[in-house]
């Protein structure tokens, strides 16, 4: 009789809106309406100032063959590739610092500090890092005997590496804020009654805190890897997308468009593509880590 | 043994501790310097002579509005972010009913939009609803871009609490209203004060829609007194430290206070759980 | 039957708090209440950042508002890269400010084709007459309508570091072969030669232009922008040519394609390089400005562009205005816009290169103001100067700007051949 209680209050429609609704109708009005507006744009050539012109899919069609923009696609997976790697690094990190060890309050603290600062003020910290010859890092290799370190933002090669590992590090407060909170979250009750067994502390990491966590770990991936992919804040800063387009990204190709060439038309497409792409990504990192018996969300 | 391996523990994490207090100490540096010290020295060089003057150029520049502007526009959308969140993920969760895993999805997709191609079509809508140059438009954007992020991490907290304890509060009689505001809501108070701090972060430091939507100096917030430094042919970098430094420290300070709550909130709710 | 009464009344608050929301919103919208006008007015001088042209703004509309009761200006001020992107916003929704600030040609473009900024001719016929350096208006004007006012010229130049020329017996070169051969015993005695932040890309297309400039004559370039002549002239492969000589004899600092322009200004300010081409509004930098260590200041010259191959004219410049006033089409109080724009300009002339070392477009009488003597130099120069080509980005339309703006970070960075280099212009260019 009880659970027959609890079906009838948890599938009240009346309750069920009052709790979901306002959630739903902003994102409906401020999120939906401006991206249906940006694929609408797409189809028309527009300099985002003057009169528009229905063209079509003429946009969409140019933009897939577009090689510029599947450059900048390309280096958007590489960010989002390389961002769900490091993810194992603040996982690692969060599982010690959740491990009772002296002093792991005071150093998750530090750990996040970064994550505080706004993007102008981490773009040029690194910015000055990676002068070529006045920067520390340039400094510290000819220190130990690299005669002609490379000019970090200057050379296609290694130019999105090196943007990679601020973005990276700007990140890693923000995850591992969200792991820690995880790990806090597993009832002590579990993890001591593993140690009265035996299990060593790694065992309890591997064994069983890191499978209480993993639904909170697949969320982290959907984070990192949609972040990534519309990631745009610390490119602009830092090298506008180039030399020539070799650190552009996706977003930041979008943005030159929309806002640099007066073709706002083309940018909206863009902009769109960006999101069918992040949506097909999302889907198929989700079936990727998705397990049989659980429930999917 | 185990006592070296502890030492090698406890060096990395120093060094991966000296990183990341790094940025801050620089910065604190580089809002004492001019643009000279700043581009042609080490970034860790101490500065010639401590030019204080930038904190004074910054104070001048009518600070103080922007501060407060910043702090409700930020703690106004922090609260409604989070509640709306916490409702949201919880009738999706906990609640039975068909659309869910739709009205999920919707919530994800709304995590992917690129915020340059929403401005534009943002402004024309404030503007039909003459809601341009005011700071609403602003806590309005902000509560509804951070929703769907907050959604997502909450989400996971909310799969793991135990159905019995909502099972034994309906059966006892108690509304769905009371049970979610006095005990899910406790419940998940590690998890929240985590989107707080991430929700805060961001909003804090945002300035685009600030930028797009609003236009007089009254409503304007911190990460625009930057702007006031950056010029035409020049930038004031030193004083660009300066609003930095200052607009940092209460994000630090709350920081400490919610990251704390982030421990004590799960011994409170183990108590009750 | 309670949650449904929660509900209409969750969704009274919300509306009813938008429609308040509303009503407060309306009062900042008013443009003329009673008999006063107000006049939007945007710039983009921040106090911070530029304080005596912020000041200068100030005292103008302050004088304007006592000579016209019942007009007031309102103000707002944004940083350069903001004020560009919300412009943009603006005029999407016909928002634009009465005034506000533009920049010549490619950028107005879109503008006037979207029927944004009223044509000033009316009193740039009147009130202005003859009151601007010739050619500065011109670059506002697009099919026979003048639709900005500017307020400042620039030239390129090249400026040197004396002492360090001195320390190695050079001297200011004349020709592109003599400054190779200044180049090359800077980097035999380790100095950097020349400063240079292209990641902002119009840097390095200075150097292209004038390259260009000398080599094949100083309409080569405006002619194959305005397509009465071609990208693959080969004065221009040939352009394109020197500059990969001069990247590849180490001319410029290292890295010159990550640094902005204002990383590689500090280097030239610090004295870490010898060299440094840029526009006029740098002057106070050199002259002036009291954060600048008086001996640096001393030590600075300046040389016009070398000729190449004994060709070139080295009193054609490139350069041109920067930023001009609009006066938006649709303005609620365009006649009081038109006259404020009007008022600015000619109290904007004597002000800004006495206070604020701007020198502006309109005509000036040097002899009567008490000037540093590199200004006297700089205003003689523009005086007898044969041409003054129009910076390569603002001539061209903003899409076909950015192609050219890529190519130049490509070509220094020997990315492409000179005559990639080319072609893509001239791909770009033909496809308007």
């Amino acid at each position: 009789m009880g659970l027959n209680v609890m079906n009838k209050v948890m599938s009240n429609k009346w309750i069920i809106a009052f709790y979901v609704l306002p959630a739903l109708l902003l994102i409906a009005i401020l999120i939906f309406v401006p991206l249906i507006l940006t694929g609408y744009y797409g189809l028309m050539d527009w300099d985002g100032i003057g009169e528009m012109n229905f063209i079509g899919l003429e946009n969409y069609w140019n933009a897939l063959q577009d090689d510029k923009f599947w450059e900048s696609a390309w280096h958007s997976f590489l960010l989002a590739f390389f961002s769900t790697l490091s993810l194992i690094i603040y996982l690692v990190i969060s599982l010690i610092l959740a491990s009772k060890i002296k002093g792991a309050d005071l150093l998750r603290k530090i750990y996040l500090i970064p994550m505080l600062l706004s993007s102008v003020a981490i773009a040029q910290l690194w910015i000055k890092v990676f002068n070529p010859t006045n920067g520390m890092l340039n400094h510290i290799l000819m220190a130990i005997g690299i005669e002609n370190p490379p000019a970090w933002l200057a050379e296609p090669s290694v130019v999105l590496f090196a943007i990679f590992v601020p973005i990276l590090w700007q990140y890693a407060g923000f995850y591992i804020l969200i792991y820690y909170a995880a790990l806090k979250n597993i009832p002590e009750s579990i993890v001591e009654a593993a140690r009265i067994d035996g299990a060593s502390p790694l065992q309890i990491a591997y064994r069983i805190k890191l499978p209480l966590i993993m639904g909170v770990v697949k969320v982290t991936i959907v984070l990192a890897v949609v972040g990534s992919l519309k990631y745009f804040d610390l490119i602009y800063v830092m090298t506008s997308g180039g030399p020539n387009g070799a650190s552009e990204v996706m977003a930041s190709y979008m943005y030159k468009l929309a806002f640099s060439s007066n073709d706002f038309g083309y940018g909206s497409a863009i902009g769109f593509l960006l999101l069918i792409i992040t949506l097909i990504v999302t889907v198929i990192v989700r079936k990727a880590t998705a397990t049989k018996e659980e429930i999917q969300y | 043994m185990k006592r070296v391996g502890y030492l090698i523990l406890y060096l990395c994490l120093g060094i991966v501790a000296l990183f990341q207090i790094f940025p801050i100490i620089w910065l604190f540096l580089f809002s004492l310097k001019d643009n000279r010290e700043i581009f042609s020295g080490s970034p860790f060089a101490l500065p010639s002579e401590l030019r204080w003057e930038n904190y004074l150029k910054v104070w001048d520049s009518g600070i103080g509005t922007y501060f407060w502007n910043s702090l409700w526009i930020t703690a106004m959308a922090i609260l409604l972010t989070v509640l709306f969140a916490s409702m949201a993920t919880f009738a999706i969760t906990r609640m039975q009913w068909k659309l869910n895993k739709l009205v999920l999805g919707l919530f994800m997709v709304g995590l992917m939009i690129p915020i340059h191609s929403a401005i534009i079509p943002l402004f024309s809508m404030f503007l039909n609803v003459n809601l341009i140059d005011n700071p609403w438009s602003i806590v309005i954007t902000y509560t509804t871009y951070n929703l769907p992020i907050t959604i997502m991490i909450l989400l996971g907290f909310y799969y793991t609490l135990p159905r019995e304890i909502e099972e034994a509060a309906i059966i006892d009689g108690c509304s769905i209203n009371r049970m979610f505001f006095r005990i899910i809501l406790p419940m998940t108070a590690p998890v929240m004060s985590t989107t707080v701090i991430i929700n805060m972060i961001y909003n804090w430091n945002e300035f685009v829609f600030v930028n797009t939507f609003i236009s007089s100096d009254m409503y304007k917030t911190l990460t625009v007194g930057i702007q006031n430094f950056i010029g035409q042919y020049m930038t004031d970098w030193g004083a660009i430290g300066a609003t930095l430094i200052i607009s940092v420290l209460p994000i630090l300070l709350a920081f400490i206070f919610f990251s704390n709550k982030v421990v004590e909130g799960i011994s409170a709710s183990a108590v009750k759980g | 039957m309670k949650n449904k009464k929660a509900i209409t009344l969750l969704a009274t608050i919300l509306i009813s708090a938008m429609l308040l929301l509303a009503g407060c919103g309306g009062e900042s919208a008013s443009d003329s209440d009673g008999d006063s006008k107000v006049i939007k007015f945007m710039h983009l001088w921040p106090e911070g950042s530029s304080k005596t042209h912020n000041e200068i703004v100030n005292e103008i509309i302050a004088d304007y508002e006592d000579e016209n009761p019942g007009v007031k200006v309102e103000l707002e001020v944004l940083s350069n890269e903001q004020y560009k992107d919300k412009i943009q916003v603006l005029s999407t929704s016909d928002e634009l400010p009465d005034v506000g600030m533009t920049w010549a040609a490619g950028y107005l473009q879109p503008y006037v084709d979207g029927n944004k900024f009223a044509p000033l001719d009316d009193i740039i016929e009147s009130d202005l007459k003859d009151s601007f350096v010739s050619g500065t208006a011109e670059a506002y004007a697009i099919d026979g309508k003048t639709y900005g006012l500017p307020l400042e010229l620039n030239i390129a130049t090249v400026f040197y570091n004396k002492a360090i020329f001195e320390e190695y017996g050079l001297e200011a070169p004349k020709t592109l072969e003599e400054l190779e051969q200044v180049i090359e015993t800077l980097n035999e005695n380790d100095v950097a030669p020349i400063a240079l932040g292209n990641k902002d890309r119009w840097t390095g297309s200075l150097w292209y232009m004038y390259l260009a400039d000398r080599i094949g004559g100083s309409d080569v370039l405006t002619n194959a922008i305005n397509r009465t002549g071609t990208f693959e002239d080969p004065a221009l492969v040939q352009a394109a040519e020197e500059v990969q000589n001069l990247v590849n004899m180490d001319a410029f600092v290292k890295g010159f394609n990550g640094l902005a322009d204002e990383e590689a200004k500090s280097m030239f300010m610090n004295e870490q390089a010898a060299m440094y081409l840029i526009a006029t509004w740098d002057l106070p930098n050199y002259t002036t400005n009291e954060d600048v260590p008086q001996e640096f200041r001393d030590s600075v010259g300046y040389f016009k562009f070398p000729t190449v191959d004994g060709k070139g004219d080295m009193n054609s410049f490139v350069g041109g205005p920067g930023v001009g006033l609009f006066v938006a089409e649709n303005s609620d109080v365009k006649e009081e816009a038109k006259d404020f724009a009007s008022f600015f300009v000619q109290e904007w002339g004597e002000k800004s290169v006495t206070q604020a070392g701007v020198i502006p477009a309109t005509k000036l009488d040097a002899g009567s103001l008490d000037l540093p003597q590199m200004y006297v130099d700089v205003l003689e120069d523009l005086n007898s100067a044969s041409n003054l080509t129009l910076f390569a980005d603002v001539q061209m339309s903003p899409d076909a700007a950015q192609v050219h703006l890529d190519m130049i970070q490509a070509i220094f960075g020997n990315e492409v051949t000179p005559e990639e280099f080319t072609k893509a212009h001239e791909d770009a260019l033909s496809a308007e």
